[in-house]
């Protein structure tokens, strides 16, 4: 499908009979630039160090087109990672390439075709929204007047009808994310960074900002990749994930490759020695660990009062068997991503941490392999 | 009984969001932008009542004397043609450009770093040197606005209500001159000197309250050393006056000599002098705010 050309003047509606009035945007296929590109960034050996603090060690990231989600705990290196995509940090090693321009060579390249949602407080308290959205659209090179006119546009899109002509200091932390959104799409780039786009915001705001997330990915083709600790708002909206720790990956790819529900798991409760039965079920050839939902936490030691499982349930009744425990439940279960990552992290931390130069690709088996 | 109508009478239009096909322009437009961002922001445009107080008050104070004084000899001629001389004129500009640049340097720099708007600019394709460019851009055409214009109407407005607007214009012909030199150096002095204050705190009233003080303090302070202490070449303490050089280089320029007993007369400096006081003292605020912009982080 070929892009819709930006017009100043409202074109006549030519879709389907809906209410009148609805916000509407149209899909936009992939051009002639975007079928010959494969990845959206890439990231090589990449380490950044303030003072005494190692903020990334040698990190390999590589982000697919679409909705990436950038998770891991205050401090993991998440915005450091996306400075660095963006230039305005200098790596002390590595690489990163940003829409097929090198960051170090060319940063501005980048910025011009990349939208960044900051994190935090970052609009001028007595300006108008549509003022500001409006000089910034003439920071990424459009002419005045397209500028005033796609800042409307956009702040209409984002859900700031009347609202953008009061001065950004009166508004609702709900309404600055969303001003905030709309600096980062007015100038119409090709990849978005969100960090942290639902920090502060009420559930009704969150959702909101959530759904347009999902709308800037699904209906625009922009590709998106949001920084967040909420692992919910990954899921809700994210095709693929990079889990990041301690300035380490601790795991990347798709949410169901990363999760470890690319085949079907249940959940059991089999006994009461965690760890005999966890034993007995890899022996037994089973992906089995604990859900995290115990009393102990992810990784815990005994009593497990859950145990998720990867393979065949026939095989759990007969290791139940052999054993003589009481298979006191099984039902259908798929950890979340957020067992996932308190696990993962759990395990980077303990002594079988991965080195730094081991590669941390989220295969099912690299992600179920950290328990064995 | 109306009847309806078959034929559709309205139109609905898709209000969607649509890319951007249209031109884009280069990192002109982009320091053009910021510069005329900051012009308005110091003239208090499209904000609130109260910012724009202090700057069309300063305006008002420039441009009303001038506008005045062609009034009255529009209407009484001769009556007053004494009434201003250029110099004079510039001193008092002198004055005004000083609390203007106070105020509208930090107005310039400071928000941006307090209320965090750089971690907006600079993830677009715009380089520190662009920013500092085009914040430098917005002071001089405001303090140009303040320094030079007033003296170009005044010289016009004598041009005009004189008996023979050709014979003036050909005897002050080199006034005219004098007025824009005077008034470029001036706008470069004090622009360069406030965003350099400015660029050392991100809190507007901090840094126009250093800057003031620097500016009023060090013309104390030279005139207490050179008129109480005894030590060789004290004559050189001129130079401390940061907020006496403009005029007496004014004075200088214009050959308008300087007040008798006061630290510029018997200090013997002369106008050229006194230019080069100003170019080091402007050296020494670009390095620092250069330093300084060069540094930014978003």
């Amino acid at each position: 499908m070929t892009p819709i050309p930006w017009s100043p003047r409202p074109r006549p509606w030519t879709g389907h009979a809906g209410a009148a009035g609805v916000r509407r945007w149209p899909d936009r296929g992939p051009n002639q630039e975007d079928r010959h590109r494969v990845l959206v960034a890439e990231v090589e050996g990449l380490s950044k160090r303030y003072g005494t603090v190692q903020a990334l060690d040698g990190v390999d990231v590589a982000i697919e087109p679409g909705c990436t989600g950038l998770v891991g705990s205050n401090g993991a290196g998440k915005s450091t990672l996306i400075k660095l995509l963006l230039g305005l940090l200098v790596p002390d090693q590595g690489r990163a390439s940003v829409l097929g321009h090198d960051v170090a060579a060319d940063p501005l390249a980048v910025r011009a075709r990349v939208g960044y949602l900051p994190e935090g407080a970052c609009l001028p308290e007595d300006v108008t929204a549509a003022d500001f959205v409006a000089f910034m659209a003439q920071l990424g090179g459009l002419p005045p007047r397209p500028a005033r006119e796609r800042a409307a546009e956009v702040c209409y899109q984002v859900g700031l009808d009347e609202e953008r002509y009061r001065a950004v200091g009166g508004f609702s932390t709900g309404m600055q994310q969303r001003v905030k959104l709309a600096v980062a799409l007015v100038h119409d780039p090709s990849f978005l960074l969100l960090d942290e786009p639902t920090d502060g915001m009420d559930p009704q705001g969150r959702e909101d900002m959530l759904e347009l997330i999902a709308r800037i990915r699904g209906e625009l083709g922009i590709d998106v990749l949001v920084s967040t600790h909420l692992l919910g708002d990954v899921e809700r909206v994210c095709d693929r994930v990079v889990m990041v720790h301690g300035g380490h990956v601790l795991a990347q790819g798709s949410i169901a490759e990363v999760a470890g529900t690319t085949e079907p798991g249940f959940g059991i409760q089999l006994g009461d020695n965690g760890p005999e039965v966890l034993a007995a079920l890899a022996a037994a050839g089973l992906n089995a660990r604990p859900s995290g939902r115990g009393s102990g936490g992810p990784m815990a030691s005994p009593p497990v009062d859950e145990i998720l499982v990867q393979g065949s349930s026939d095989l759990v009744r007969d290791v139940a068997a052999e054993r003589g425990w009481p298979l006191r439940r099984l039902v259908p279960r798929a950890p979340s991503l957020e067992e996932t990552f308190l696990r993962l992290q759990a395990a980077n931390a303990g002594p079988a941490a991965p080195a730094a130069d081991q590669p941390a690709q989220a295969t099912p088996e690299a992600v179920w392999g950290a328990r064995r | 009984m109306t009847e309806l109508s078959t034929t559709p009478a309205g139109t609905i239009y898709d209000r969607g969001y649509r890319h951007y096909e249209g031109p884009r322009e280069g990192r002109g437009r982009r320091v053009r932008a910021i510069a005329v961002a900051g012009v308005r922001r110091v003239l208090g445009l499209k904000r609130n009542w109260k910012t724009k107080v202090v700057p069309w008050g300063l305006l008002v104070l420039a441009f009303g004397p001038v506008l005045a004084f062609i009034g009255v000899r529009v209407l009484f001629a001769e009556a007053a043609d004494e009434f201003f001389t250029y110099a004079q004129y510039l001193r008092i500009v002198a004055g005004l450009l000083l609390l203007f640049a106070a105020t509208a340097g930090p107005e310039l720099l400071c928000p941006d770093r307090r209320q965090n708007v750089l971690a907006l600019i600079f993830t677009r394709p715009v380089t520190r040197s662009d920013y500092l460019l085009a914040k430098l851009a917005a002071l001089l055409a405001v303090m140009g606005l303040i320094a030079i214009v007033p003296l170009v109407v005044l010289f016009c407005g004598n041009t005009l209500t004189a008996d023979s607007a050709a014979t003036y214009l050909g005897d002050h012909l080199d006034d005219l001159g004098k007025i824009l030199i005077a008034g470029s150096v001036l706008t470069v002095f004090y622009s360069v000197t406030a965003l350099a204050a400015a660029s050392l705190t991100d809190r507007r009233a901090a840094a126009t309250a250093g800057y003031l003080g620097v500016f009023l303090g060090s013309s104390a302070l030279a005139n207490i050393l050179f008129f109480t202490a005894q030590f060789d070449g004290k004559r050189w303490v001129a130079f401390l006056s940061l907020s006496g050089l403009p005029g007496r280089f004014v004075d200088g320029l214009f050959g308008a000599g300087f007040d008798p007993g006061t630290l510029a007369e018997q200090a013997r400096f002369t106008g050229p002098g006194y230019l080069a006081g100003m170019a080091a003292v402007a050296a020494v605020a670009a390095a620092v705010l250069i330093w300084r912009v060069l540094r930014l982080r978003p």
